[in-house]
């Protein structure tokens, strides 16, 4: 498979080891971020790396475990209850005075949310690049919901996934 | 008799503890998540699941709601920026606020009626899991697990609102696990996710604290 290195940001502590293990001055970046161009996915620094921050990341992920027709059926449904709960709780936090009450709503509706994410990621849209989000992308061009769907933005991301 | 957190799955054994979990005053709260008292359950009562029948029509991505799809669209956002795909994630971030945008509102809702919502889902989690096991999908399992745990803490928290008004968060934050959606009340967050165990620095208060 197919690999490139990607630093961490968050976990990189600038010890360095990576600078100078880096045949190809791939990680000696003045963003920080590992130029992908240069990487040949030698995983040399990945190795040298004191604080685990850097990933070996394949560069084509492999398919999602195929999800059976009745298991995307509860999982669609649950997601649809979850964003009626989102909606909820957007209405009454931007309805009330009541500043409890307002941040509670505002917690509920990030939270829904964040359930109906992984509901939906369970449900066959777990990688970007993966079959259900190019099939789903190509149907929302084909049949755009409303006629002012951003669909230039929808063919990007096919292009670029 | 030990009673255990539906939320975080703590115990509290009778033998063990001073007082009676029956002779606890309501106001108690789990002493590491921080769900009321209502949300223990004796241990060992496991609910039956009937066999469940499903419509597998709504598995049909064509008839995906604009709900749906925001959330279908921030998750996809989401694991962009987990393989540093910054541009494409911004991408899905504007497809979703597309989706959120054109939601349909639900008319004159109140703490009341998503206290109802929520109590709904709750019900509905052991339907999901059946299915899922019945596939054998652990992925889908897992998301019965910590959604389950998640909506009993936001429905007991919307219930305890009902109750208790304003003055149960006039001086406290609200804290979100922006992995799993847990809701905590408390100055701080937890050390770690009640939920999916992620460290505190995970957590993202809610702002607007008058
Ligand atoms: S070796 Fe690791 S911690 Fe040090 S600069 Fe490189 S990525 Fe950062
Ligand atoms: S994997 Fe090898 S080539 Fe790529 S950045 Fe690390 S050390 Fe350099
Ligand atoms: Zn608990
Ligand atoms: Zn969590």
């Amino acid at each position: 498979m197919e690999r490139k290195a990607v630093r961490n940001l968050r976990l990189c502590t600038k010890d360095c080891l990576c600078l100078y293990v880096c045949p190809h001055g791939a990680t000696d970046t003045e963003d920080s971020i590992i130029d992908v161009d240069k990487c040949t996915g030698c995983g040399e620094c990945a190795a040298a790396c004191p604080s685990g921050a850097i990933s070996m990341v394949p560069v084509q992920y492999p398919p999602q475990q195929p999800k059976t027709e009745e298991v995307k059926a509860c999982l669609n449904e649950l997601a649809q209850s979850k964003s009626d709960g989102e909606v909820m709780a957007r209405e009454i936090a931007k309805a009330t005075d009541k500043p409890g009450l307002k941040r509670l709503m505002k917690a509920v509706e990030r939270s829904e949310r964040l359930i109906a994410e992984d509901i939906m990621r369970e449900a066959g849209f777990m990688l970007p690049q993966g079959d259900g989000s190019h099939e789903l992308l190509e149907e929302l061009i084909s049949n755009p919901p409303t006629s002012d769907f951003p669909s230039g933005k929808a063919g990007e991301l096919l292009e670029k996934l | 008799m030990r009673y255990v957190c539906q939320i975080c799955g703590y115990v509290y054994d009778d033998e063990k503890e001073q007082v009676p979990f029956e002779q606890l005053p309501d106001s108690w709260k789990c002493p590491l998540c921080g769900a009321s008292k209502s949300d223990f359950k004796p241990e060992h009562k496991e609910r039956e699941t009937a066999e469940v029948t499903v419509n597998t029509e709504a598995a049909d991505m064509k008839k995906l709601s604009a709900g749906q799809l925001a959330a279908v669209c921030t998750n996809l956002a989401r694991g962009c920026e987990k393989q540093y795909k910054p541009a494409e994630a911004e991408l899905f971030n504007e497809l979703a606020a597309y989706f959120t945008r054109i939601t349909p509102a639900i008319n004159d809702a109140d703490a009341e009626t998503l206290s109802r919502q929520l109590q709904e889902d709750i019900d509905s989690y052991p339907d999901v899991r059946a299915v899922a096991d019945r596939n054998q999908d652990r992925g889908a399992a897992r998301v019965c697990v910590w959604g389950e745990k998640v909506t009993r803490m936001l429905s007991s928290l919307v219930e305890r609102y009902l109750k208790e008004g304003e003055q149960m968060l006039a001086d406290t934050d609200i804290w979100v696990c922006t992995v799993c959606g847990f809701v905590y009340i408390g100055s701080n967050p937890p050390e770690a996710c009640p939920v999916c165990k992620v460290p505190a620095y995970k957590f993202e208060k809610v702002e607007g604290r008058a």
